[in-house]
Parts: structure tokens; sequence; C-alpha cells
């Protein structure tokens, strides 16, 4: 029993000469908030995509809730929710249509999937404009919606990919909770973002890829161990990310060849 | 930053900017499928090529004829002729799309100059520019053909009259810019081309039959003297005076020319500052007010009419609903196919057929009609996924087998073309009448076999060679080449088979023949095509990075 919510083995993907994500194993326990990190171009995106069925891994294995991706795509995304790169939204239906037509595809009968709509577009406030087709919503509306359609169905893992990039400061707060919520309600949550404040704040444990592989993973507490073995060593999740990602002293350096622009 | 004391010459401004446009093109064919598509724009450009190579030799006969002969009228109904398509072409292929926002390039530090160059220079890349400036330039060599003394005058007229179309053009599409900034009004202009040229084609058949064939007695010569202070008729009046070695007339036709030039680069100059200094064209919608909610007692006495499926397929069956009424381009385009039924109809058949002497009989114009309607209609069905964006994710993260979107994405199609053949059945039954039972039952029973066994070969292509269409917008907006290539032949392989079929019927005297042959047909395609479903959920499977990099652009 107690399998891992996510597990990964070995989980490679190339593209070409180009290997993205090279021979990653993750482990996330159910009911965590798991942040995954790393620089621009690390293969965060194409993890989530591999691990929401977005993308076929190039070797390796997935098992969601003790179950193989591979051999039971359909049930497996039953359990998940995903707030993929980019929404995915279908533009020009309206907030609720949308969602409607989410929790269709999710198998939810008709009144069940129109009652949650409702209630979502009510929470994420977003029921103000029931006539305005997506498209003319603002990012960070579209952001909440497609937030609401990932957890319409009540997933037990919850993908999201940049989730409060352009939200607004009142409306983060209002999805932090409803996401610390769900964790205590035993849902997985995996999140990737390049505010670190929020993940330090957020989540419990943390993973970092660079250049395609994993270079630290554990909970924060681990990690901070983990780095500062001396006592002046670093604190704060940023310091902990720039300590193992970053290029000691680089940004100095870099700076200097730039000096044209200051 | 203090380096850059003084930015790039207008010259070099320009030449970026036609550099950026080539390396933009360039890079659209570097994928695969790109490059397969690129034999599609070569077809497209050949049979351009043939149009206004074909219509330059007639506008140098044309104008060889009037010199020689001295009949000069018909010079000035050339010089219409060209200036009237010049210009109403792109206003026409305007309402197809938002037109390149060159503007955008308002970011960079560019000079007014060169950005009103720019703007010009994209008024000579047009499709209308380039055929009217060589059609121009067809004139004057006619013209000069006949008459070797003409050539300098007929070449600075052709100068001015080129260079007064470009800036009468490009203020006319800034104007339209705003006008068609919201996309309703887009549609608007594109439902009233559909209609005018629709009703364009009523309009032989409609002078024959209440004039008994009498000529139509406008002349269009009378007409254009009337119009002798415009510049084309300038530009006819100036060639005359050269002529006529009238060297006073010849200088105030040119000078009238020159005055328009002007006045047209002045109203222009008004209409690029403007968006040289930032003016603000939105696609996006007024707020919207809160509309009253119905109760959920109300919503719920509602009954579900897609009951009889499954969730998932309802859900896309409603969706691909909703997106196909709020697509005005695609519903106005809806219109066509009982439009063009009338139209055929008035022509080829019926009592009073107005392009043969003998009308076609039901029994062969019906199966004809439906076979062209189909041609028409399942073409879009080639790139199914056309509209999605980047709401295709939605099929690959939610938990159904893609069987179930092909399936419910054909039932759509299926329901249209259903709707539109009933409406041209009951058209031609009003018109014609309805053919004899056993043509009636194989034609129906083709249209089974036809549609069932196209939908397989579309689903394919529609994963294999996707491309991305703008919700709402027509220009530029055509399928992959490969894509309408392959529907095209199997839409001819098809025809073929049928019409065999339909003959042998009557050359075996058994008129119940092709009805029993094209049920077999049927029930092969309708069971073909449910086989294939699980082995385009593989294919779709495979496909999805493709299909969801295409789409999400």
């Amino acid at each position: 029993m107690n399998e891992p919510a996510i597990l990964t083995e070995n989980l490679t993907r190339a593209f070409g000469a180009l290997t993205a994500v090279d021979g990653i194993n993750l482990s996330v326990t159910a009911g965590q908030f798991f942040g995954f990190l790393g620089p621009n171009g690390a293969g965060k995106s194409t993890t989530i995509k591999m691990l929401t069925g977005l993308l076929a891994p190039t070797s390796g294995r997935i098992r969601l809730l003790g179950m193989d991706f591979a051999v039971d795509p359909v049930e497996v995304k039953r359990q998940i929710g995903v707030v993929p790169e980019g929404m995915g939204l279908f533009e020009r239906l309206t907030g609720a249509e949308y969602l409607n037509f989410v929790g269709r595809m999710y198998g939810l009968d008709r009144e069940t999937s129109k009652r949650r709509s409702d209630e979502l577009l009510h929470f994420m406030q977003l029921d103000d404009r029931p006539k305005s087709v997506i498209a003319d919503y603002s990012h960070g509306m579209q952001k909440k919606l497609a937030l609401a359609a990932a957890v319409i169905h009540g997933p037990r893992i919850l993908f999201l990919d940049e989730p409060f990039e352009g939200v607004d400061a009142l409306a983060a707060g209002s999805l932090k909770a409803l996401l610390a919520r769900m964790t205590e309600r035993g849902v997985t949550i995996f999140l990737t973002s390049h505010v670190l404040e929020i993940v330090e704040r957020l989540c419990s444990h943390v993973a970092i890829i660079h250049k395609g592989r994993l270079v630290a993973q554990g909970s924060l507490d681990e990690l901070r161990a983990g780095i500062s073995a001396d006592d002046s060593g670093p604190r704060t999740l940023e310091q902990i990310f720039l300590s193992i990602v970053g290029q000691g002293g680089g940004t100095h350096s870099q700076l200097e060849e730039l000096s044209w622009l200051t | 930053m203090a380096h850059v004391t003084s930015g790039p010459g207008i010259f070099a401004q320009i030449r970026l900017v036609a550099e950026l446009r080539w390396r933009v093109q360039r890079n659209l064919i570097r994928n695969r499928n790109s490059r397969l598509d690129l034999f599609g724009m070569i077809w497209a450009a050949l049979f351009a090529s043939v149009f206004v190579i074909g219509l330059c030799w007639l506008f140098w006969w044309g104008a060889y004829f009037s010199v020689s002969t001295g009949h000069f009228g018909w010079l000035l109904l050339l010089f219409w002729g060209i200036c009237l398509f010049w210009q109403a072409f792109p206003i026409f292929i305007a309402g197809f799309g938002a037109p390149f926002e060159f503007r955008t390039l308002l970011r960079f530090p560019m000079r007014f100059s060169a950005f009103y160059i720019i703007g010009l220079a994209y008024g000579l890349a047009d499709f209308a520019a380039i055929c009217g400036s060589c059609w121009l330039l067809s004139v004057a060599i006619g013209v000069g053909s006949a008459k070797l003394s003409l050539v300098a005058p007929v070449l600075l007229v052709i100068v001015l009259l080129i260079w007064m179309n470009i800036t009468l053009e490009r203020l006319l599409s800034s104007w339209l810019e705003r006008l068609l900034a919201r996309r309703r009004t887009r549609e608007l202009l594109f439902g009233l081309f559909i209609l005018l040229s629709v009703s364009a084609q009523f309009l032989r058949p409609a002078i024959i039959h209440y004039s008994e064939g009498a000529r139509a007695s406008v002349s269009a010569l009378r007409f254009v003297s009337y119009l002798s202070p415009f510049p084309p008729s300038l530009a006819g009046s100036a060639v005359i005076a050269a002529d006529e070695g009238r060297a006073v007339q010849f200088l105030v036709s040119v000078g009238a020319l020159l005055i328009y030039i002007v006045i047209l680069s002045g109203l222009l100059w008004r209409r690029f500052s403007a968006q040289y200094r930032g003016e603000e064209l939105s696609e996006a919608s007024a707020p919207v007010q809160a509309a009253t909610k119905l109760s959920s007692a109300v919503e719920q006495q509602k009954s579900d009419p897609l009951r009889l499926f499954s969730p998932q397929i309802a859900a896309i069956l409603t969706k691909e609903f909703k997106y196909l009424v709020r697509n005005g381009f695609v519903l106005i385009s809806l219109l066509m196919p009982p439009l063009l039924v009338l139209l055929f109809s008035s022509q080829f058949a019926g009592k009073h057929p107005s392009v043969i002497h003998t009308r076609i009989t039901s029994d062969s114009f019906f199966p004809g009609m439906m076979g062209y309607l189909i041609l028409m209609l399942m073409t879009p069905a080639y790139n199914c996924f056309a509209y999605e964006g980047k709401g295709i994710r939605n099929y690959y993260t939610a938990p159904i087998r893609f069987r179930d979107v092909l399936l419910a994405k054909n039932l759509m199609y299926a329901a249209i073309l259903f709707f539109e053949i009933a409406m041209a059945t009951m058209l031609l039954s009003i018109r014609i009448g309805l053919p004899s039972s056993p043509v009636l039952v194989a034609t129906i029973l083709a249209l089974v076999f036809a549609v069932a066994g196209q939908f397989a070969i579309a689903d394919w292509v529609s994963l294999s060679f996707p491309r991305k269409l703008e919700y709402g917008s027509m220009r530029g907006q055509r399928g992959s080449g490969v894509s309408i290539w392959i529907a095209f032949g199997v839409q001819i392989l098809l025809a073929g088979i049928c019409t065999m079929i339909l003959f042998t019927g009557r050359w075996t005297g058994n008129p119940w023949l092709p009805a029993e042959a094209f049920a077999a047909l049927a029930a092969a395609s309708l069971g073909g095509y449910f086989a294939a479903l699980d082995a385009l959920s593989v294919v779709a499977e495979k496909k999805k990075e493709i299909l969801i990099e295409t789409l999400s652009k």
C-alpha cells in the first residue's frame, strides 16, 4: 500500500538530438503540495505534459495513483485535473459553457455539471459576465477559469503549470486557500511556478530540474539541511534554488560583460 | 544606450522590414507539412499567373485595337476596368479577415517618412496591385505597339495612374481597417459580398426571362463619357490628346491626375499620421451587462435533446453547435448550397433553362446536384480541428477515447449535411420536381456511401495535416495544401464510382440496380467507418504533438 500518487521511473523525452527530460525519477506522496522548479528550458513543462498525457515519453514509466499511464490512460485522466501551459481554453465559449463542457467531458451528468459550474464561477468571481466569450476575458480571468475547469470533476491529483501568472493578489489569495483546502482533503497538487516565494509558502515538498535532470528532491527542510551543511548556508528557497542551478558568481561576471548597458 | 545617437536610415528600415517578411515566409515552410503545402501554393500561383497573363494579353490587344483603329473610347473602358478591379478587389478581400498589421512596427524607432513609404509598399504587394500594374503596363505596350510616338506620354500616364491607384487603395484600406476592426463588421461585409456574388448570378436568367432574350440597351461607352473628371477617364483623355497633338489638353489631363495624387496623398498622410501617433483599434467587445439568469427550475425543465449520447459526445456536439452559430462566416457559407441549387436549376433544368436549350431531366440533374453539394460541404471535414486552437488539449487531457471526439465531430458534419441536403431536395422538388423513385433511392444511398467513406479519410487527413484557422475570419484561411488535394482526389474518385454505377443502371435497363449496388456500398462504407475509428484513435495518439503544436500557435 502507500503507493506514491505520482511516480516516474527513468522518464525521458528527446526531441531529435535534444534530450529535454533525461531519466527523471519522481516520487510524490498522496496529499502533498509539490513544487516542481527549474530555470527556463529545464524541462518542467515537458515533464508536466508527459504526466498529463499531452506528450508521449520517449522511454520510462509513469504511474499515477498506482495506475500505469500507458496501460489505462482514460482511467488515469479521470483522476487528474490539469491547468496546462497556455491554458487550452475554447475561446469562443462563454465561461459557463466551457465549464459545462469540461464537466461533461469528465462524465458528470448535466445537472451536476451545471451546478458545479455555477458554484465555481461564483467562487472565482467570474459570474458577472455571463454572455462574454472567453476570448474577451483578461489573462487573469482566463487563468481562474482554467483552474475552475481543472477542479470541476473533483480530481485526486491536480497539475498546475504557472497557475498564478497574471492573477491579481485578491484572486490569488482565494485560489491559494482553495488549493490548501484541497490538499487537506488528500488531493495531491503538482505545481510549477517561477515565483519561488509562492512555492515556498504553499509547497511542502520540492523537486528541482536542471538541463533535463532532477538535481534535488525532498521536503523544504531536507533541502535546507542538504544545502546548508555549514552554518552560513542558504535558507530561503530562492537561495537553495540559486545554489543548486546557479553558476556561482556567474551573474556578476555576466553583468560585467554588459558594461555598455549601464 | 549612448551609442544609439542616430537610427537607421529610411531605406535601411524598409530593407529590414522586407527581410523580416521574407524570413517569416521562409520559416513558415521549414517543417514537413508546410513544405508539402508549398505544392498547393505553387499550383494556386500557377492558376493566378494564367489569369493575370491571360488578361495581360487581352489588355494589350484591346489597347492596340483601340489606338490602331481610332476607337479611343475602348481605351477609357480598359482604364476603368483595371482601376475598378484594383480598388474593389482589396475591399472585398478585406472583409475576409484582419489585414497584416504593419503598425506593429511602430514600437521601433521608425520615422514617419519610413512608415509612410512602407505603408505604400504594402499597397504595391497586394494581388490587385500586381494585377493592375501588369495590366496597365500591357495597355502601355499595346498603345506603344500601335503608335510608337505615344510611348513616352502613355508611360507617363501609366506611372501616374499606378501611383494614384496605390495611394487610393491604401487610403481606402486604412479606413476599412478602422471599420473592420470588429469581427461582426467583417462578417457583415463578407455576407454582403456573398449575397452580391450570388445575386449577380441571377441577373442573366432574369434578363433573359423578362426580355425574351433581347439585348441590354445600356451602353458602357456612353456611360463612361459621363465620368470624364475621374482619373481613369483623365488618363484616357491624356493619351487621346497626345495622339491628336493637343499639348495643352494633354498637360491639363496629366495635371489633373497629379492633383488627384496630391490630394489623396495628403489624406493618406493624415490617416497614417493618426496610426503613427498610436491610434487604437481593438477587437475586444464592450463590457456586457449581466444577463438575467434563468432560474434553475426553469433550466432543469428544458429537456436535453442530446440525452441519447454519452456525456462526452453530447458535450462535444454542444460545443460544436455553439462554435457554428457564433462563426458568422461559416453560417453565411451554409446559405450558399440552397442558393446555388436555385441558380443551377434556373440555368440547366426546369421549364425555361437559361444556359442551354434542352433542359436536363430531373433524373440526371438531381444526382448531379447532390454530388456537387457533397463536394462543397465535405471539404471542411478534411480539417475538422481547424477552429479548436489551444482547446485541442482538452481532448487529450479528458478521460475519453479519441474515437468519441471524431464520432462527435462527424455527427455534427452529418447533421449539417442532412439539413443542407433536405433543404436542397425541397427546393428542387418545387423547382423541377423529384426524380423517379429508383434514382431518388439510389442517390440517397450513394450519399451515405460517399459521406461515410469520406469521414474516415477526412479524419485521418485532419489528424495528419492539421491547419489552424482563425475563428470568424476568412483572409488567408485555407486548409493545408495536402489536405485540399487529398479531398479533391477522393471526391473525384467517389464521383467517378457513383457516376459509373448510375449509368450501369441505364445501360442494363434495370433501374433498381444502382440502388442495390449503392446499398451494398453504403453498408460496407459504414462498417469500414466504424472499424476505422479505433485505428484513428491510435493515429490521434501518435499525431498529438504535431496537432497540439500546430493548433496552439
